[in-house]
């Protein structure tokens, strides 16, 4: 091994022997490609946070403390009176404690039951891959508990196993090199940030929420809704614990000018006067409040007659309450909170309210152990919001918009998977109090105190609860349903998680790159939020969007966006701030005195024109990196204008803050920003925006602000935006390359293009991010020229020779698990649970046909093609024999399976899945097929420049037209597909494509690099000159029929060009006849079930439009439930006809009347059955007769014996022969019976 | 079956079928044992029907099925 760390610089060039080497050789120091790996991050960091790096899970177990719960009963008003009349104390109860001290997670490993792994017991995470099963360490706690006042004792419980991240601390590939990753049959660049949930590769997805510990001024409709003389003012603060859990705190503005404070708490919202709060938090007056909303008596704030007016209200209607002191106000509250808080029953009004205060109200600033000076933070930050909230009532600020990224943050997998591991946890620790309660209860009113408490409360009471925290987590990752009892302050309770598919690479990556809003948005009838701000320069890809429904929900990250996962060191910024001079006193003018805020902490106030100074020092002292302030800080300056967002400095150092590299021109280093900061920040894109004197920053490279996937569209400045977006979309779904480690995966379905090429025009971040490992299409020569006909409406003309030798062949492989246990198939089994078996039935006798396939085994052998209803599997069932430990067959019979897919496939793999114990027969078999799919006519094909088509002809090579050099091209497109859709760019990748062949170049097709002056035509023409090609890219070309030269010099060049992954294989339907519906006899819908395609009401309309009168009498009818029936003509009724038993046979019915009745019965039954088939067996009958019955009148002695007819029953009736058949629609009968049923009659009038 | 899968021959001890039997006759009691190979340590581990499934030698728990001996040929149209 050279003793050079692995190379990380790339450029546009090809690499070839450098990626050649690094495929053969995995780098065992570092990977090649850092700048992908740190674009899954933001993944990785969150999920490391919870145990190591911020230690998230402890501070979450410290905000849960210790749960407490009484022995005994609570005792009635009348029990009480009477003790008290007796003059007795309270009983005595005994207080349980119990407090989780500790949690573990441990990396996955094999059970202990598992006594067969010799060598190592670790479990990576291509063995879940391969098994299907979930990839999870086990979790445990350390449960402490004491009864009163007693020693504590512990017991490290085991709470199931949860799924862990891919390469995260808890991993065991956490800092592996490309070399073991390939050792352990991972992708060389494995990245990680997925979890392994029963094979799948599933991730939790971002999440837009508010920014956190900012108080945000709402203007919202539906506030009203909140109750009498409610308005649509508010202030609202996401208020986040360092446990990254969050509690959302309103003030609401009432019409006459009070302020209520509302919070919600498991699910449900409560609303408290504001002032309670306030006199809760602190010992305080009501002068104190004045003057701390306000200001002093000397301030510009006392003029301000709209504050004080409301104000002084607020505190006057206050008074109604009476509860002035802080004891008084703590009480109240927790007496009203108490019930919901689940505190112990004997804890004093004021200890529960200060509880209350502690969870409720802004726990940012004070979470646990609040100190005073934690409270006085509280207050003064309530008396900011109020501030604020009048500041927009008057309209003295805007509103903030909840939907620009400056007001919003992102919600981490990581996170999330923390916050629902903590709310489990604490779940789990509350279940023991009913437990508790139960068990004394069966053992006769046992007390915490007895002796057999100590014995059971772990055998039974612990035991008793649901400890298998795994279970939970699991279920959440494999749905993505959060089943949560707080609602976690979010707003959706399903959709948190998708499968990272890994159709290609891009998509792949783009998954982990992917930010949601939130699925409450996709029901909104208002397109407000999927607006693209300008706020979200640099931070959302404006791009990279999906069009339809999610477009604008569903956002992806620019590739130069960061995340911030950990909190930064910035204990000692309120000092130097202070330093800067800034001080506590303040008033509500702003033109007086702004705030300045360090993550939702009040620091101090000053004037606008030092808050201005002390923000531009702090930006130089962190880019600096002077008095140890990191760089990643947000240093948020609102400044003040008329009307505009409230003023102030606002700084932001914790974790899911989104940042992005700019350069700072003053020392031309590094600086950050954030979506806060930006936009009152001058950041020039490019050079020419520089404005001398304003301008603090200028982009790094405008690229920044687009996605991967958005930066690999070439040129795409000269593209009209919607196709660079239509290209983000198709690069998504092409059939490229998912990786090298094919043959270890084991995705339901996985796409490869055999012949997959570099791209000839890409930019240099194609090799920075290492996507010539996952090549996703091919470069083509393309001719952009009318010529057959087959290339009109965006349909494509494919070289057959190009064809033969590979163009865009493709790969689709099909994982299916084939398992013989019914249901649970997760539960480890005895061996008596095992009833069926692989492999062929001792004794059996197996046809050569199957032989053909199967191995002696009974499983196919690898290579053999397999078409549909193919025997892929034989089993057959077995007892277990105790006796001879062994499975013994009885009947002899061996049962096979069947490859269901229309499609002809090869077995291309057969893995054989033991359980984790390592002791259980084969009971499932993961089966891959490989099914090899070569361009057909309807495949769909795509440019990088949104230009999709279809395939519609492989022309043969000698009647293509051909270049002077004798050139054919590979591909033919239409020129019609440019006009209107302005994809400049392919026309430039086309003449940089063919430049790039010509001189052995890769050509950079980064966008923003060429402009009016030095314009790409240019660039690309002088070297197509050089290479002896026109200069414009046209060339002669002559017709491959005639052999005559074109009129027209024909445009052509070196496209690359991708396979989407809609293929006609997997998407046509035709049928003639097929399967019906049983009740209606209608053909079924639904391709899969070989079903048709609707001809519905416009279709139908159409064709009465054309008078194609036969076309629809045979889509409507005959290919649907046509039927021949008989009807009465004289009474019009369907239902009244009947087979008639001929006369004739009455001597036999005499003899055996009850065989006649049953052939009788079944005669009608099987007259409906034949309707279907036809009239001619209705029509020949059974007996041959059919009678309307209603019309007939019953046989007198009279009649005579030829106009008889008789009936099942052998009653005989005369006439009702006026009956004729008639084709109707199935329905149309059916209709009729339905409307019998309700007694309706219909009527037919029959003509001819 | 089409016609085109390569039909195993009948004569000859290495045919993967029941040596000991012909076409047709049942197959021994003691199911013969088929050879694996690990994922692992890409051991062969003769499995037999009902066997736990797992490495003899390090104990993993997937084994693939081991490329056939037998001819795959197809007509190429």
């Amino acid at each position: 091994m050279a003793p050079t760390a692995t190379d990380t610089k790339w450029s546009v060039e090809y690499d070839t022997l450098r990626r050649e080497n690094l495929f053969q050789n995995p780098p065992t120091d570092q990977t090649a490609y850092p700048s992908l790996a740190e674009s899954i991050r933001p993944h990785i960091d969150s999920f490391n946070a919870l145990f190591e790096d911020s230690k998230i899970m402890e501070a979450g177990l410290r905000d849960i403390g210790t749960k407490t719960f009484l022995d005994g009963e609570l005792e009635t008003y009348e029990q009480k009176k009477a003790r008290q009349a007796e003059g007795l104390r309270p009983p005595k109860r005994n207080r349980l404690n119990v407090r989780v001290r500790e949690i573990f997670l441990e990396k996955p490993t094999l059970p202990p039951t598992n006594k067969f792994a010799t060598r190592n017991r670790e479990i990576y995470p291509s063995e879940c891959r391969e098994r299907h099963a979930t990839y999870r360490g086990k979790l445990r706690a350390r449960l402490e508990y004491q009864v009163n006042n007693g020693d504590w004792m512990e017991s490290v419980r085991e709470l199931g196993n949860v799924p862990i991240m891919v390469r995260t601390n808890r991993c065991h590939l956490e800092k592996a090199t490309p070399e073991e990753l390939v050792r352990h049959k991972e992708e060389s660049e494995e990245l990680g940030g997925f979890y392994i949930v029963n094979g799948n590769e599933k991730l939790i997805r971002m999440l837009i929420v508010g920014k956190r510990n900012f108080p945000m001024s709402i203007i919202r409709g539906s506030f009203v809704k909140r109750g009498q003389s409610y308005t649509k003012f508010g202030v609202q603060i996401r208020s986040v614990r360092p446990d990254q859990t969050s509690q959302t705190n309103v003030l609401h503005y009432l019409s006459d000018g009070n302020v209520t404070f509302r919070f919600s708490w498991r699910k449900n919202e409560y609303l408290i006067p504001v002032m309670m709060i306030l006199k809760a938090l602190a010992e305080t007056n009501d002068r104190e409040i004045f003057e701390s909303i306000v200001g002093g008596a000397q301030s510009k704030g006392m003029k301000n007659t709209f504050v004080t007016d409301r104000v002084e209200l607020l505190l006057r209607t206050y008074h109604a309450y009476q509860k002035h002191s802080q004891y008084d106000c703590r009480s109240h509250l927790g007496k009203a909170f108490r019930p919901v808080l689940s505190v112990p029953a004997d804890m004093p009004d004021e200890e529960v309210g200060t509880e209350f205060l502690r969870k409720v109200v802004l726990p940012h600033l004070g979470n646990e152990n609040v100190t005073e000076s934690q409270d006085w933070d509280k207050f003064k930050m309530i008396t900011f919001m109020i501030r604020k909230l009048y500041s927009t009532v008057a309209g003295d600020c805007a509103p903030d918009n909840p939907d620009a990224v400056s007001n919003q943050e992102i919600l981490l997998g990581g996170f999330l998977y923390g916050m629902i591991l903590k709310e489990r946890i604490e779940e789990w620790i509350r279940s023991f109090g009913p437990i508790a309660r139960d068990w004394s209860i069966r053992n006769n009113g046992a007390k915490f105190t007895d002796s057999a408490f100590e014995r059971d409360f772990l055998s039974k009471i612990v035991k008793r609860s649901n400890e298998n925290i795994g279970n939970a987590l699991e279920y959440f990752l494999s749905t993505g349903n959060l089943v949560s009892p707080t609602g976690l302050d979010l707003q959706q309770t399903s959709g948190y998680t998708v499968i990272a598919e890994k159709i290609n690479f891009y998509r792949f990556i783009s998954h982990f790159r992917m930010i949601h809003r939130g699925s409450f948005f996709a029901q909104l009838k208002t397109t407000t939020v999927r607006k693209l701000l300008p706020e979200s320069w640099g931070f959302l890809c404006p791009v990279h969007t999906p069009d339809g429904s999610p477009c604008g929900l569903l956002n992806h990250l620019a590739h130069k966006c960061l995340i911030s996962t950990g909190d930064l060191e910035v204990s000692h910024l309120p000092r130097l701030l202070v330093q800067l001079g800034i001080r506590s006193e303040s008033s509500v003018a702003i033109d007086e005195s702004v705030v300045v805020q360090l993550d939702g902490r009040i620091i101090g106030y000053c004037s606008p024109k030092q808050a201005q100074r002390i923000a531009d020092t702090v930006r130089h002292w962190k880019v600096e990196g002077k008095h140890n302030i990191p760089r990643e800080l947000e240093v948020g300056y609102v400044p003040n204008s008329a009307g505009g967002q409230y003023p102030g400095v606002y700084m932001f150092s914790q974790s899911a803050r989104m940042y992005r590299p700019v350069k700072y021109l003053a020392s031309d280093k590094l600086d950050y920003v954030g979506p806060f900061e930006q936009p009152f920040m001058e950041i020039a894109c490019v050079e020419s925006d520089l404005i001398p004197g304003l301008s603090t920053h200028i982009e790094f490279t405008p690229t920044n602000i687009l996605s991967i996937v958005a930066n690999m569209t070439p040129f795409s400045d000269y593209n009209q935006s919607p196709r660079n977006m239509y290209q983000c979309q198709m690069s998504k779904q092409t059939m490229g390359t998912p990786g090298t480690s094919i043959a270890y995966r084991t995705d339901n379905k996985l796409y490869r293009i055999q012949t997959g090429q570099t791209p000839i025009v890409r930019p240099p971040l194609y090799n920075a991010y290492g996507l010539d490992n996952f090549p996703n299409g091919m470069n083509a020569v393309v001719a952009i020229i009318s010529y057959t006909g087959y290339d009109m409406d965006d349909a494509m003309i494919i070289n057959k020779s190009a064809h033969e030798r590979g163009f865009g062949h493709g790969t689709v492989y099909k994982t299916k698990v084939h398992t013989l246990a019914e249901g649970d198939s997760k539960r480890s089994k005895s061996k008596r649970d095992v009833t069926k078996l692989f492999g062929f039935a001792p004794g059996d006798e197996i046809k050569e046909q199957v032989r053909a396939i199967l191995d002696e085994d009974g499983l196919p052998h690898l290579g053999a093609r397999v078409k549909e209803g193919d025997k892929i599997a034989a089993w057959h069932n077995v007892r277990f024999d105790p006796a001879s430990d062994s499975f013994v067959n009885v009947d002899g019979i061996t049962h096979y399976m069947k490859y269901k897919d229309a499609e002809e496939g090869y077995i291309d793999s057969i893995r054989i899945m033991g359980s984790e114990n390592g002791n259980e027969p084969m009971q499932s078999l993961s089966v891959k097929y490989r099914i090899p799919r070569k361009p057909v006519i309807g495949d769909k094909f795509s440019s990088r420049h949104g230009q999709k088509g279809v395939l519609s002809q492989l022309w043969p090579a000698v009647d293509m037209p051909f270049s002077e050099s004798g050139m054919q091209p590979d591909l033919i497109i239409n020129p019609h597909a440019f006009p209107s859709r302005m994809t400049i760019a392919q026309m430039i990748e086309s003449m940089a494509g063919k430049a790039g062949a010509m001189h052995g170049l890769p050509q950079d097709s980064t966008p923003f690099q060429f402009s009016e002056e030095n314009t790409a035509t240019d660039y690309f023409g002088e070297q197509l000159r050089k290479a002896g090609y026109n200069y414009y890219g046209n060339e002669p070309l002559y017709s491959g029929i005639t052999g005559r030269e074109f009129s027209a010099d024909i445009y052509m060049g070196l496209v690359y060009y991708q396979r989407l992954r809609h293929m006609v294989n997997d998407k046509f339907q035709v049928r003639t006849t097929g399967p019906v519906n049983a009740l209606t006899g209608q053909p079924v819908k639904g391709r899969a079930k070989g079903g048709g395609i609707r001809v519905g009401e416009m279709e139908r309309d159409s064709l009465i439009a054309h008078g194609a009168a036969f076309l629809l009498q045979d889509r409507l009818m005959n290919c649907s439930d046509a039927q021949h029936t008989w009807i009465c003509r004289s009474c019009g009724s369907f239902l009244s006809t009947q087979v008639a038993v001929s006369g004739s046979s009455r001597s036999r019915a005499a003899i055996n009347p009850g065989a006649a009745a049953a052939a009788a019965k079944a005669a009608p039954n099987q007259q409906s059955h034949s309707h279907s088939a036809g009239a001619v067996g209705a029509v020949g009958g059974v007996a041959g007769v059919v009678r309307c019955r209603r019309c007939a009148r019953e046989a007198v002695f009279d009649d005579s014996r030829a106009e008889i007819w008789e009936d099942g029953n052998g009653q005989r009736f005369v006439g009702g022969d006026n009956v004729t058949i008639v084709a109707v629609p199935g329905v149309l009968r059916y209709l009729d019976v339905e409307l019998a049923a309700m007694g309706i009659r219909m009527k037919f009038w029959v003509d001819n | 079956m089409s016609r085109e899968a390569y039909q195993v021959p009948s004569m000859g001890g290495q045919n993967a079928f029941d040596t000991q039997a012909g076409y047709g006759s049942a197959m021994n009691i003691d199911s013969p044992s088929v050879v694996y190979l690990c994922g692992e340590c890409s051991a062969r581990v003769p499995l037999k029907r009902g066997d736990q499934i797992r490495c003899k030698d390090c104990g993993h728990r997937v084994l693939y099925k081991e490329r056939t001996k037998r001819m795959v040929q197809f007509q190429a149209r």
